[in-house]
């Protein structure tokens, strides 16, 4: 069986206590000790983004709608969510992380990784443990004493992560090759990052049940038996504490989502919202510097069946030359969207098959294309200086208020 | 409706210090169109919010009595109140 890692944990994972719903907390003094929900709509009909430890306790859970929260918690207040807020403070978290190391990776809005193992000798002699409270303090006394986090320190991401999960809120544990057992000893499978309820049912399929049966499976039967590819191995590793989660992904897609405000729109008011998300679209790839070639529009609708999939309708297209201008990625979306079925619940834009901007071929359309880029880029130009959705087709005038950006869950790309 | 605040758009007059330190503008008191004065006992938080190219620092802030969000818009240098909430939420 391979060894545990047993060289000296320097990797920290850092995480905010249920991050939006603190950040309301700090910001709203009034709110403190008190339960809170953030939610995207001021509707009691919305969905639960994130809630207090204060509402948790009182057996509130994300993705419960506001009303039926309200039944198990009658005081619990609904705080809309501040994407500029939550944005304002993710920066103040990855500045502090700036400075200890210069491998800081954000994970999402509300989470971090510091890589010491390249750090400076003084930062690492002064002890991962004292760096993890000194971030604690600078938390506190650099946004509000409010602000708590979670850290975990470990020789790997996988373990750093599953330690700042140990004790929340405000926890700090260290996992490393010592401990490793015994924390394993007190986690049930799905406490594990990356094991959910369908990789939990393989691991039963084999008769691993516990974190420590997994722990104690060889390689093998994880990649023969449980995960049927390089997976097994990697678990196997990650398990142990040697690192397999230090890879940069690229964006491959950029796309929104919104579900719709009202559920008897339209045609022309649901293609409103089409529209003004495609020019949200385009704006942002544009941002990264990317055009696309392909185009995906996805719904869901109402069903008279309770399977998700069935009440599931998309169309993509792939289309020869790339394109950049919100106009091209409407049109395009426009088109696929005409085949789509009635009842629709939201809608789903994304823009695929990503490149550098600059075309790698001389078009046929040259002339056209340059004409569209500096007419694209001069609108970008005044959205810049003006603010966002300034400058905009006339159709989405009555969706500036609808359509709002919401936060940004797992990226941090638009942050 | 999930709370109580009111959405405002309320030009007011702000006696704030400028200094140093981690917290540099520090809103202190401010008195409303009606002539009532309200004393900040607390900032809760301070961020600033691009609205393109001009940046507006929001300040949530409390009385004790009720939450507040002032804006300083710092093109024109004015304060606007822009959100009241007794209840502590929205």
């Amino acid at each position: 069986m391979e060894a545990y890692n047993s060289a000296k944990p320097l990797i920290m994972h850092i995480d905010l206590n249920s991050c939006f719903a603190t950040v309301e907390q700090q910001a709203r003094v009034r709110l403190r000790g008190r339960p809170v929900a953030v939610v995207n709509r001021r509707t009691d009909q919305t969905m639960i983004v994130a809630c207090s430890y204060e509402a948790k306790a009182m057996g509130v859970k994300l993705g419960m709608k506001l009303r039926e929260a309200r039944l198990l918690c009658p005081g619990l207040i609904g705080v809309e969510s501040d994407p500029a807020k939550y944005r304002y403070v993710y920066h103040k978290l990855l500045d502090i992380m700036n400075d200890y190391s210069a491998h800081v990776t954000m994970k999402s809005i509300d989470e971090g990784v510091i890589d010491f193992t390249q750090a400076p000798k003084s930062i690492v002699e002064q002890g991962l443990e004292s760096i993890g409270n000194e971030i604690k303090q600078r938390l506190r006394d650099e946004i509000g004493c409010a602000m708590r986090c979670n850290v975990g320190i470990a020789t790997n991401r996988f373990l750093a992560k599953t330690a700042a999960g140990l004790h929340k809120p405000d926890g700090l544990d260290i996992i490393t090759h010592e401990n490793l057992r015994d924390i394993y000893s007190t986690l049930q499978l799905t406490d594990l990052t990356g094991i959910a309820e369908r990789n939990e049912q393989r691991l039963n399929a084999v008769g691993i049940m516990t974190p420590l049966q997994f722990l104690d499976t060889s390689a093998d039967i994880l990649h023969s038996m449980v995960f049927g590819s390089i997976n097994g191995e990697q678990w196997h590793q990650r398990l142990r504490g040697w690192e397999v989660d230090d890879v940069t992904t690229e964006t491959k897609r950029v796309g929104r989502q919104y579900v719709l405000d009202g559920f008897n729109l339209s045609f022309d008011e649901i293609l409103q919202r089409l529209h003004h998300l495609c020019e949200s679209v385009g704006s942002r790839m544009r941002y990264q510097g990317l055009s696309a070639r392909g185009i995906y529009v996805g719904t869901r609708t109402f069903g008279m069946t309770g399977d998700k999939r069935r009440n599931y309708w998309h169309a993509s297209y792939v289309a020869q030359t790339p394109f950049f201008s919100n106009e091209t990625i409407y049109a395009l979306a426009r088109r696929l969207f005409m085949d789509a079925p009635p009842n629709i619940r939201d809608i789903n834009v994304h823009c695929y098959l990503l490149q550098r901007e600059e075309p790698s071929q001389i078009s046929l359309f040259a002339d056209q294309i340059v004409r569209e880029r500096a007419v694209t880029n001069a609108v970008d130009e005044i959205n810049e200086r003006y603010g966002e959705h300034t400058l905009h087709a006339a159709d989405t005038l009555p969706t500036s208020n609808l359509v709002k950006t919401k936060i940004p869950f797992g990226s941090t790309r638009y942050l | 409706m999930i709370n109580d605040e009111e959405f405002l758009d309320e030009r007011i007059k702000v006696i704030a210090t400028f200094g140093g330190g981690l917290n540099p503008c520090t809103p202190l008191k401010f008195r409303r169109a009606s002539g009532r004065e309200v004393t900040i006992t607390e900032i809760g938080l301070r961020h600033p919010v691009a609205q393109g190219r001009r940046m507006v620092h929001v300040f949530d802030v409390t009385d004790g009595q009720a939450d507040y969000r002032i804006e300083l818009d710092t093109e024109r240098l004015v304060w606007h109140l822009t959100r009241e909430s007794s209840d502590g939420g929205i």
